[in-house]
């Protein structure tokens, strides 16, 4: 029902969405500005001149080829593993008949209501004082940062998610059960349903939890700050953006900052506005659930 | 039925070779495919789980496990005392800021949500509401804080403009936790957009067809038909954006660093991260953590509870 033209409706959406992408555009033209213009009391949106300077000096200064390194590394890690672990839970939730089940499922579902905070103090630990890795003894002490000093630190707490399972649970339960026993008489080994099989036949649902988690993992923070403090070179770009902004010169401080926020920010924003669809599906089940 | 499963256990066996039956191959299959998953549930949730809630019985800085001293509820009793600074500032600032978040939030986005519906391009309005809830809270942050800042930051060059004075948002105590609030709510408008966006379209286009038709404005139309059939949705934003507000402390870290001026912008979280990681004090942190976790679950509780009960039709 669209009766007169809602004039007011268009007002009132436009001035919010001017209210929403400003801070964007704030943060795009000033990683164009001098240090003058950073520096002067007036302000002004656009710079004087569009010079990529300060994304050269990003680049420089934060050693942004490392944190862009470490951020592919680990969010392409997750996402695969993360793909991986929650199609084989998912299979075997609805496909395969066992003891005990139901009571996994119901288990897995109950993880969900534990939030992430809690998990931050004990899991560091863990991580630092992994048995038998980097020096430690097998009571975890005595080495040098034991797991939290490699990357598979920012990798192993996310490789299963609750909500991967129960997304790929849901979407198997789908898949009738006649087509996986009729490969199972001809043969087929579990594996091969499940390459061949399941995972074809999931696309759609791996297109949402892929995208979703690579867009979450990519903008982690608080975890990946922690592992920071353990090894330096493990920073991503969020924490590297965040923790290096104190060594930077600081007549120049906003705009090498806002152009490293820019560099960081826009290949999301390219793969978000590409395949929206998909994040907006992870996005409204998530907040379903059950 | 019958005679097909005799069927396929007498193939199967054949097949496997294992000499196992159907089921049991199953049952092997099973727990092989989950066993990424039982492990790491096993390494990154139950031992995590269970140790701190034993660390947050104890007094421990978090070096040499040998000098962990169990200290009984003293943590709980010490962190939940009268004049524990736990409890005010830093619960009062939790429980604010995710109730002023979401209100905040919500109030701005069941108008966008209900007006976007009337517009031309619905998904290009509703994508640019959404841009902040992919960006990293890093660049969320620090772009307000710069906006923020008392020398030549938008907001007050606006101030400036209309004539007002300067106001030093994040350095007064006074206004350092609501500017925050602001951001956190601006953040989080897009999210509650779409699920509300969910809600309108399930409304039947024919009560709005009657209601025209009995000569209501538009006005009238969302006051009495929209937002008492958009109920259930409202309520579920509410809910999980106060169950996520209570949890939330990066946007802080990263605006304030440490919670400050003064306590003025410190919440739960934050101070339980700084508890253990700056001053070492792992058990009061675990104990933190665990007080703090008491409140999301009955939040959480009280949610599944509400959409068991139905309303949640609407998804």
């Amino acid at each position: 029902m669209k009766p007169k033209f809602p004039w007011f409706s268009y007002l009132v959406v436009i001035v919010g969405a001017i209210m929403m992408v400003f801070p964007f555009l704030d943060m795009f033209f000033t990683s164009f500005k001098g240090a003058d213009e950073i520096n002067q009391i007036e302000y002004k949106l656009l710079p004087k001149e569009f010079k990529l300077d300060n994304f050269v000096e990003a680049f420089n200064q934060m050693n942004m080829g490392l944190l862009f390194k470490n951020s592919i590394i680990v969010s392409v890690s997750v996402t695969v593993l993360v793909l991986l672990t929650s199609t084989l839970a998912g299979y075997a939730l609805t496909k395969l008949r066992f003891k005990g089940r139901n009571a996994i499922f119901r288990f897995t579902l109950s993880t969900m209501m534990f939030p992430p905070f809690l998990f931050l103090i004990p899991n560091y630990y863990i991580m630092v004082h992994f048995p038998l890795v980097n020096g430690n003894n097998i009571f975890g002490e005595g080495g040098n940062g034991g797991l939290a000093a490699s990357i598979l630190a920012l990798i192993l707490p996310f490789a299963v998610s609750g909500f991967g399972i129960f997304l790929m649970r849901q979407f198997i339960l789908n898949i009738p059960d006649a087509l996986i026993e009729a490969a199972r008489i001809d043969g087929a080994s579990e594996f091969r349903i499940f390459w061949q099989i399941v995972m074809p036949m999931t696309m759609p649902a791996q297109a949402t939890l892929a995208i979703f988690t690579f867009i979450s993992q990519w903008n982690e923070f608080i975890w990946s700050l922690l592992i920071y403090t353990v090894n330096n070179d493990l920073a991503t770009l969020p924490v590297g953006i965040q923790m290096l902004q104190s060594y930077l010169d600081p007549t120049l401080t906003q705009a090498l900052v806002s152009a490293a926020l820019t560099i960081s920010v826009v290949p999301v924003f390219i793969v978000f506005l590409l395949l929206q669809k998909y994040y907006i599906q992870g996005m409204m089940l998530s907040g379903i659930k059950e | 039925m019958k005679k097909n499963r005799h069927l396929f256990k007498k193939v199967s066996f054949n097949r496997v070779g294992f000499g196992l039956t159907n089921r049991s191959r199953q049952t092997v299959m099973g727990y092989l495919f989950l066993f990424p998953m039982l492990l790491f549930y096993a390494v990154f949730f139950m031992i995590p789980i269970l140790f701190s809630l034993f660390l947050s019985f104890s007094e421990w800085s978090g070096y040499d496990l040998s000098s962990i001293k169990w200290v009984g509820f003293r943590n709980y009793r010490q962190l939940l005392s009268p004049d524990s600074e736990f409890v005010f500032p830093i619960l009062t600032n939790t429980l604010l800021f995710a109730f002023g978040s979401v209100i905040l939030s919500l109030v701005f986005s069941v108008v966008i949500a209900y007006m976007i519906t009337r517009l031309r391009f619905e998904g290009f309005w509703r994508t640019l509401y959404f841009l902040p809830m992919v960006t990293t809270v890093v660049a969320v942050g620090n772009v307000w804080k710069f906006m923020y800042d008392p020398n030549g930051g938008l907001i007050n060059a606006l101030l400036n403009a209309l004539g007002l004075p300067t106001i030093a948002f994040l350095d007064d105590p006074n206004t350092a936790l609501g500017s925050i609030i602001v951001v956190s709510a601006w953040a989080s408008i897009g999210g509650s957009v779409l699920i509300l966006t969910a809600g309108l379209k399930s409304i039947p286009e024919t009560y709005y067809e009657a209601a025209v038709l009995e000569g209501a404005g538009s006005a009238q139309l969302f006051w009495h038909i929209t937002l008492p059939l958009l109920r259930p949705s409202v309520l579920f934003v509410l809910i999980t954006g106060f169950i996520s507000g209570l949890q939330s402390f990066t946007l802080i870290l990263v605006m304030t660093g440490d919670g400050g001026p003064a306590n003025a912008t410190n919440v739960g979280g934050l101070e339980m991260y700084n508890q253990a990681f700056q001053y070492g004090a792992w058990g009061i942190a675990c104990a933190m953590a665990f007080i703090l976790f008491v409140i999301v679950f009955i939040a959480t509780v009280l949610q599944l509870r509400i959409f068991r009960r139905g309303g949640v039709e609407s998804y």
